[in-house]
């Protein structure tokens, strides 16, 4: 007779005291921080050396920005003078946001976009159900989905759950880089859950589609089949990142970067969809130069 | 000195009413017959609904009235031939059985419909060969087999009864000949192992007589009304009152049991109830007959001459807890397993009679402890069950057969026809009615009498001895289990037997569908008649919900029904008024113990599902949301006609579990094989066994066949009809060496 | 080409008859030197062999090969799956593959099941066909490609170090073991000289992913059998297995820290070095411990004991690799069967069960943990000395290299364009990858073989006569990936 329970009580408490304090650099990886430009980054260099196109430099318009929903944190850019210094502060690694799903009204006015979720947020504040969806990943952002369920994230602490069927599913967790074969079960599984519903799109892949944007089989990004709400980037984006996605997802806390634009059109025909992909239209701009 | 009373009816008089009833019915239901074979069936059924409806006011006028009807067409000096009696007991059973029989009858009108047997504009090659018309001969099969059964429940003597007796079986082996089976073959068989087993029932029911004959000398015993013979079992010291004592009372029970167990179909003589049923395919009408009112003739008998068979042993009490929780278990858990439209209602039936013999068992154990409370409360569960299952049976059959009908298969997995495409909400409201109640969900009848039984059980602790109190707490776990398992069966009946429509209907073009429903609808000979089969289903519901409902008033005339067993009116002791419940409106189950009011029950039920509909009502627009199916992100599975069955979860796979979870008594074999031909194909066979019906094909089969060989080669080389004439030949002749034994 | 091949082959003696047929999966799906597609000749040779009229008939049988495992896999994993190798990898994304390659049953009260794309039983996008009658499986057919994404293609014309960032992506928990593959078989075709200790981190970066996803399956079966405070706790030994990564890898799922000519980490110092040991050992103590308690407990035995069971002829004939063909009594290892560089060095014992169910798969992981401990404890004690990549120690080398790698590279060894071929070890099994770079060093082409691959047809036919139940059990034991296998 061996007794679980006084093994359990005898390992101690492991979990974090995220969202209380702030993650430990234990919980954050090397690569889970993005690139930060500083004077000595040659953008040009750098935007030839990003694989994913989310350095973006054009020096007649004199634009320079990090797209990090498309940013896969391999950190080649640091041979063209991007930093990623070991230490620091571990919030710069806590990069989730809203969506304005395209909105003009939305990305003008916050206090608007609050007031959309705020309804929201009252009903998922006790329970709320996540249901994650797979589209085409690597299987890394699946480990790190469910790794919030373990000892050291324990995200039922904070009244958030897995569910099995869409049914019973408050939100989408989307991850990879959204294949053709798997648009229709997307859509089916969106249109299946009840509302009110948030979608939560985690991971470069499913944001803009990351490494795979230029494989065959990548259909589109995520949020051009079903509205997204809150997209996670990262690749994979650590658990404490995802918990950080979820908790605004649920008003739980306040996101402390400014509302970005991620500008959905969610499209009809597939001739549209070609044009855009074939635009590789930018989205969500988190860092800017 | 010979007696005899002919023009009596004629004095038109309120004590005469009764017999005028009778002599009515009686009247109806012969020409009837006559009808049926010289004419049109549809008219033959609705003289046999009249004739129903006519025993149905009789027998409540005597329930009512108080009025016992007790009448010898032939006296002779000490014992009378040719007794009529209706006492209040047998006439609660002549009320269940016209209930019944009315449904049965107004059902049959459009279900053996013989309009377009010749019409010419049917497709045949679209309606296929199982085609459901039945031969000519079914009408006056089913007209005669109800007149048997009224005859039987009428006869105050040996001799009448088992007139009604024989011929009830004759015409039932005639009636299930015209079953359409998947092969001839099948159907003869099932036929003649009824017959066999009727046969048996009979010869062993002439034993029971034979023994009371031998201790009270006299065949006019059966159904005593108290103005006879005022007599109490509890108090049982008038000698009068017993039919036999002693050894031969033992005698006398044991081949009741199993005499009248045989047409009920107890363990282990179950085979007689469901093979009929289930492998001939017979005619839903005459299943209907077989499965609700014949085996309630044998309730009837039973209760009849084991109820007054003076001081009850207390082994016959354990015999009967026992058979009967087996027969509840094996009926339950066959019911689950069967794949059967009307096997499964059939293995029901077994699991209810199982229920009423255990109900049977407790009230002979708590007579033989002298509780007489338990045992007032245990005569009327069985009284009251009967009632309930009765009209829930028949029901039952109702809905599958014309499920059946329409989608011309008996089979659970042949999904061939959409039924909500040809049929209104009468069907689907019928068969939810039919499976909650025989599921036994309040208010409806099922439970209310499932209660009453499973109450009395629960008194178990009563018993003056611990073996009865293990035994009858034992068997109460393995009743209440089966009235479990019995709602698999029953969630089952309905899902893929009534709601189940297919989903290739989704995929064909709207204008073909319109069209097969147009050829559908020619098959069943248009909307004509229609009507009928949704009255008989509203019929039942009525039926169903009313004796739930109005539990007080049928404990009113189960209570009067049991006045000659009981020798007291038992239903002041059980219903009463509690606890700001009206009086007259709660059902106790004892002193202290349970109790309930099926009324205010319904009444709460209805506004559990008004006021959430009225409140939704009032916030304003209903919120709706419509979406496609969940299929783990897949689409719903779509295909041809002949793919359906493979993409779409089915009633086989809804009971597999439990096929191999009781592998020991299914005796269940999974072959998996592959075809030889082609690598790529394999081929599955799951098949489950009776283990009673292998008992009896490896015990009796090899005897059984060669002593009838011998028969057949030396005795009887002759036809089925000479055999027939043989043995009607055989019953006048005992009946004449009776009656000359009597005389003498 | 192939048909020459195939045509050679036949007069062969049986065991040169074997590696020869394993080459023609070399040459599977492969562009013909003059650049033309031969897709239409291999999809003849595909049909040929679905028809059992000529590859298949020259299958030597195993007596033929006198039962050498050595052989045997090289032949019969190659061929069994050989025709839908090449149906994935001519697939056109977004169409889906039932693996239905042992067929469907027929039968009174047989449906098919439809399980997926989106359940969370199996975390990932992929389906099955289940065909039965309630409860029993008869049948399985898996269905994959949900995601389909095309790395062999899409890197066609990439430099091999823009490549590794795709091939790493392939399956991210098997992220060590692919890049590792890739690189190693770059190099070989390169004639790179890798630094010893690279490939010695390397080899610790593939036991430490090891031991992750066996924790991972270990704790998906005690989630299975509803085991929480077991599944909890080997998740929360899995999670520091992933810190651990993070913090001397530099990446959780061990991302990046190959490149082709060496490792970006760093693990010179000893004390890192024996901190990173102590640690693993740590962890291996603990799981022990709680294997120790899992052991004891007759639910969980229960559930694992004779599920799924696959006999050895059966993993031989269908191909089945990994702790999948040990856990059925095969001892074959490429850590030591097929050896790369540390793993020649070292011993790692090769753990094997001869019970074939889903206990027996679970053991062999159990006993690989401790086993790769052990290997880790041995590459960090004799950690080479020395730079881990090529041109270490030069002021932003790395991004030299990036940039003018082929430039610099562009040697004689180039010329030459025959295949290399490496084979790892993976928590799953035997990957396998052919690598063919043109003249200018950019990638050719490449192929994969990934072990989930291999061991879809095992698991359909273990999952056989099994009850519903047991589904996950055996899934989780099997270790199976979907984004392994579609790629």
């Amino acid at each position: 007779m061996k007794l679980w329970v006084l093994r359990g009580l005898k390992k101690g408490m492991l979990t974090t005291k995220f969202p209380k304090e702030q993650p430990t650099q234990d919980e954050l990886s090397r690569k889970s921080f993005p690139p930060t430009p500083s004077k000595v980054s040659d953008w040009e260099r750098g935007r030839l050396i990003c694989p994913t196109g989310a350095i973006q430099y054009d020096s007649q318009l004199a634009k320079s920005e990090i797209d990090l929903g498309k940013c896969i944190y391999c950190q080649r850019c640091s041979s063209a003078g991007f930093e990623f210094p070991e230490t620091r502060d571990s919030t710069s690694a806590l990069k989730a946001t809203f969506a304005t799903n395209g909105d003009s009204a939305y990305e003008s006015d916050e206090r608007l976009l609050f007031e959309k979720y705020s309804k929201l947020w009252k009903s998922f504040k006790k329970s709320f159900h996540v249901l994650m969806i797979d589209v085409g990943s690597c299987n890394a952002c699946n480990f790190e989905v469910l790794n919030l369920s373990n000892p050291y994230y324990d995200f039922n602490r904070l009244g958030i759950f897995f569910t099995n069927s869409p049914k019973h599913a408050d939100a989408l967790i989307v991850v990879g880089a959204l294949n053709k074969a798997m648009v229709d079960v997307l859509k089916r599984t969106y249109d299946n859950i009840p509302s009110p519903k948030l979608v939560i799109s985690v991971g470069a892949c499913s944001i803009s589609g990351g490494i795979f944007q230029n494989t065959e089989s990548f259909a589109s990004p995520v949020r051009k089949v079903i509205p997204v709400d809150v997209v996670v980037p990262g690749c994979p984006p650590t658990p404490i990142q995802i918990l950080q996605g979820l908790l605004i997802a649920t008003g739980r806390i306040k996101t402390t970067e400014s509302f970005v634009r991620a500008p959905t059109d969610i499209e009809e025909t597939s001739e549209q969809e070609e044009e855009e992909k074939n635009e590789g239209s930018s989205s969500f701009k988190g860092v800017s130069g | 000195m010979v007696h005899v009373n002919y023009f009596l009816f004629l004095l038109f008089t309120p004590s005469n009413l009764s017999f005028f009833l009778l002599f009515t019915t009686f009247s109806v239901f012969c020409s009837a017959i006559l009808v049926g074979i010289f004419s049109s069936r549809k008219i033959a059924y609705l003289l046999g609904a009249i004739g129903s409806s006519l025993g149905l006011a009789l027998s409540f006028f005597i329930l009512i009235t108080g009025n016992t009807l007790s009448y010898s067409l032939w006296n002779i000096t000490q014992s009378s031939f040719a007794k009529i009696q209706i006492s209040w007991f047998n006439a609660y059973f002549l009320l269940i059985s016209c209930a019944v029989w009315v449904g049965i009858c107004t059902y049959s009108l459009k279900y053996d419909d013989d309009d377009n047997d010749d019409d010419p504009d049917v497709d045949r090659s679209y309606t296929g060969e199982d085609r459901e018309k039945y031969g000519k001969a079914l009408s006056p099969l089913l007209l005669l087999t109800i007149l048997s059964m009224i005859l039987i429940l009428v006869s105050g003597d040996a001799i009448l009864f088992l007139i009604g007796w024989e011929s009830m079986t004759i015409a039932s082996f005639f009636m299930i000949l015209e079953g359409k089976g998947v092969e001839r073959k099948e159907v003869i068989n099932a036929a003649f192992l009824f017959l066999a087993f009727g046969e048996a029932s009979s010869v062993i029911i002439m034993l029971a007589f034979s023994g009371i004959f031998s201790s009270i000398h006299s065949l006019d015993f059966l159904s005593v009304s108290p103005s006879s013979s005022s007599y109490s079992l509890l108090s049982s010291t008038a000698a009068g009152a017993t039919l036999a004592s002693g050894i031969l009372a033992s005698w006398v029970f044991v081949s009741a049991l199993v005499g009248f167990g045989l047409k009920m179909g107890i363990a282990p003589f179950h085979m007689s109830e469901w093979l009929p049923i289930a492998h001939s395919s017979a005619p839903s009408n005459a299943s209907a007959l077989l499965s609700s009112t014949l085996t309630l003739m044998g309730v009837y008998g039973l209760i009849d001459i084991v109820t007054r068979l003076g001081s009850l042993q207390l082994w016959w009490g354990w015999i009967a807890l026992g058979i009967g929780g087996i027969s509840a278990m094996l009926g339950a858990l066959h019911a689950s397993a069967s794949e059967h439209s009307k096997g499964l209602p059939a293995y029901s039936t077994i699991e209810n009679n199982g229920l009423i013999i255990v109900a049977i068992g407790a009230y002979i154990l708590a007579t033989y402890y002298g509780l007489s409370l338990l045992a007032e409360l245990a005569l009327i569960a069985v009284l009251y069950h009967s009632f309930s299952h009765s009209i829930s049976k028949g029901s039952m059959f109702a809905v599958m057969g014309w499920v059946s009908k329409l989608r011309r298969s008996f089979d659970f997995n042949k999904q061939n026809a959409p039924i909500s495409n040809y049929t209104g909400g009468a069907t689907r409201l019928g068969g939810l009615f039919t499976v909650l109640s025989l599921a036994a969900v309040p208010p409806l009848a099922g439970f209310v009498s499932e209660w009453l039984i499973l109450e009395v059980l629960f008194q178990s602790f009563r018993y003056g001895d611990i073996g009865s109190q293990i035994i009858g707490t034992l068997v109460g776990a393995v009743s209440a289990l089966a009235a479990g398992i019995i709602i698999v069966a029953m969630t089952k009946a309905y899902g893929f037997g009534v709601l189940l429509s297919k989903w290739s209907s989704t995929s064909s073009s709207a204008s073909s569908r319109a069209e097969s429903m147009k050829k559908e609808k020619d098959r069943l000979g248009g909307e004509r008649g229609e009507n009928f089969v949704s009255a008989t289903f509203l019929y039942f519901i009525v039926l169903v919900l009313g004796v739930g409902v109005a539990a007080p008033s049928i404990f009113f005339l189960a209570s009067k029904a049991s006045i000659p067993i009981l020798g007291t009116n038992a239903y002041g002791d059980f219903v009463t008024g509690l606890l700001g419940v009206p009086a007259n409106f709660v059902i106790l189950s004892g002193k202290p113990f349970g109790g309930f009011s099926p009324t205010f029950t319904a009444i709460f039920m209805l506004g559990l599902l008004v006021v959430p509909f009225l409140i939704s009502r009032a916030g304003g627009k209903w919120n709706i949301r419509r979406t496609s199916g969940w299929f783990g992100g897949g689409l719903p599975p779509k295909g041809d006609e002949d793919s359906v069955p493979r993409v779409l979860y089915n009633s086989f796979g809804y009971s597999a579990p439990i096929k191999i979870m009781m592998q020991f008594l299914f005796r269940t074999k999974e072959n998996v094989v592959r075809v030889d031909s082609s690598p790529d194909r394999y081929l599955v066979e799951v098949e489950v066994l009776d283990i009673f019906k292998k008992i009896y094909l490896v015990l009796f089969g090899k005897w059984f066949l060669s002593l009838s060989e011998l028969v057949g080669r030396k005795l009887m080389p002759g036809r089925l009809s000479n055999y027939i004439v043989y043995i009607m030949a055989a019953l006048i002749f005992v009946m004449l060496y009776v009656f000359a034994t009597t005389i003498a | 080409m192939l048909r020459k091949f195939v045509e050679q082959i036949v007069g062969a003696s049986p065991i040169s008859k074997a590696i020869q047929l394993s080459a023609v999966f070399k040459i599977a799906g492969e562009h013909d030197d003059d650049g033309r597609d031969n897709k239409e000749e291999i999809l003849a040779i595909w049909a040929d062999i679905e028809n059992n009229k000529t590859i298949l008939s020259l299958v030597p049988s195993v007596e033929e090969l006198g039962r050498k495992p050595e052989t045997l896999l090289l032949c019969q994993s190659s061929l069994s799956f050989l025709p839908l190798l090449i149906k994935s990898l001519y697939s056109t994304p977004g169409s889906q593959i039932d693996l239905d390659a042992h067929g469907l049953a027929e039968g009174y009260g047989i449906f098919t099941f439809l399980y997926g794309p989106v359940t969370f039983g199996v975390p990932e996008a992929g389906g099955f066909k289940f065909v039965t009658y309630g409860e029993r499986i008869v049948k399985v057919a898996p269905t994959i490609n949900f995601k389909r994404r095309g790395i062999e293609q899409s890197i066609v014309g990439m430099k091999p170090d823009e490549a590794l960032l795709l091939v790493e992506r392939s399956a991210g928990n098997f992220s060590a073991s692919y890049s590792t593959c890739f690189a190693t078989a770059v190099e070989d075709s390169l004639r790179i000289e890798t630094p010893e200790a690279a490939k010695w981190i390397r080899a610790v970066a593939i036991e430490l992913e090891r031991i992750y996803n066996h924790l991972h399956a270990f704790a998906r079966e005690a989630e299975a059998a509803t085991q929480s405070v077991a599944a909890n706790q080997v998740h929360a030994l899995k999670e520091r297995v992933l810190r651990l990564n993070a913090k001397y890898f530099g990446h959780r799922f061990l991302f990046g820290f190959n490149e082709i000519g060496g490792v970006k980490c760093d693990l010179s110092s000893r004390e890192d070095r024996e901190e990173l040991f102590s640690s693993v050992r740590e962890i291996a103590k603990e799981f022990s411990e709680i294997v120790d308690y899992f052991l004891s407990s007759r639910i969980f035995l229960d559930r694992l004991q004779n599920t799924a069971r696959l006999s050895k002829e059966d993993a031989l004939s269908l191909g089945a690799v990994g702790p999948v063909a040990r856990g059925s009594g095969i001892d074959w290892d490429d850590r030591q069967s097929y050896p790369i560089e540390p793993y020649s060095d070292i011993f790692v014992p090769l753990e094997t069960s001869n019970d074939g169910d889903a206990m027996g798969r679970m053991m062999v992981r159990i006993r690989e943990v401790a086993s790769s401990t052990v290997a880790i404890e041995e590459l960090l004690d004799r950690l080479p000395a020395g730079k881990t990549k090529k041109g270490a120690g030069e002021k932003n080398a790395e991004f030299q290299s990036t940039l003018s790698f082929s430039a610099t590279t562009t040697t004689s060894s180039l010329t030459q364009s025959d295949f290399s071929l490496c084979r790892i070890e993976s928590p799953s099994g035997d990957l396998i990858q052919i690598v063919k770079l043109d003249k200018r060093g950019r990638i050719k082409s490449l192929h994969i073989r990934p072990p989930s691959f291999a061991n879809w047809l095992s698991f359909a036919k273990s999952l056989e006569g099994n009850v519903f139940t047991d589904f996950q059990f055996s899934f989780e034991s099997f270790g199976l990936s979907y984004a392994d296998s579609d790629r």
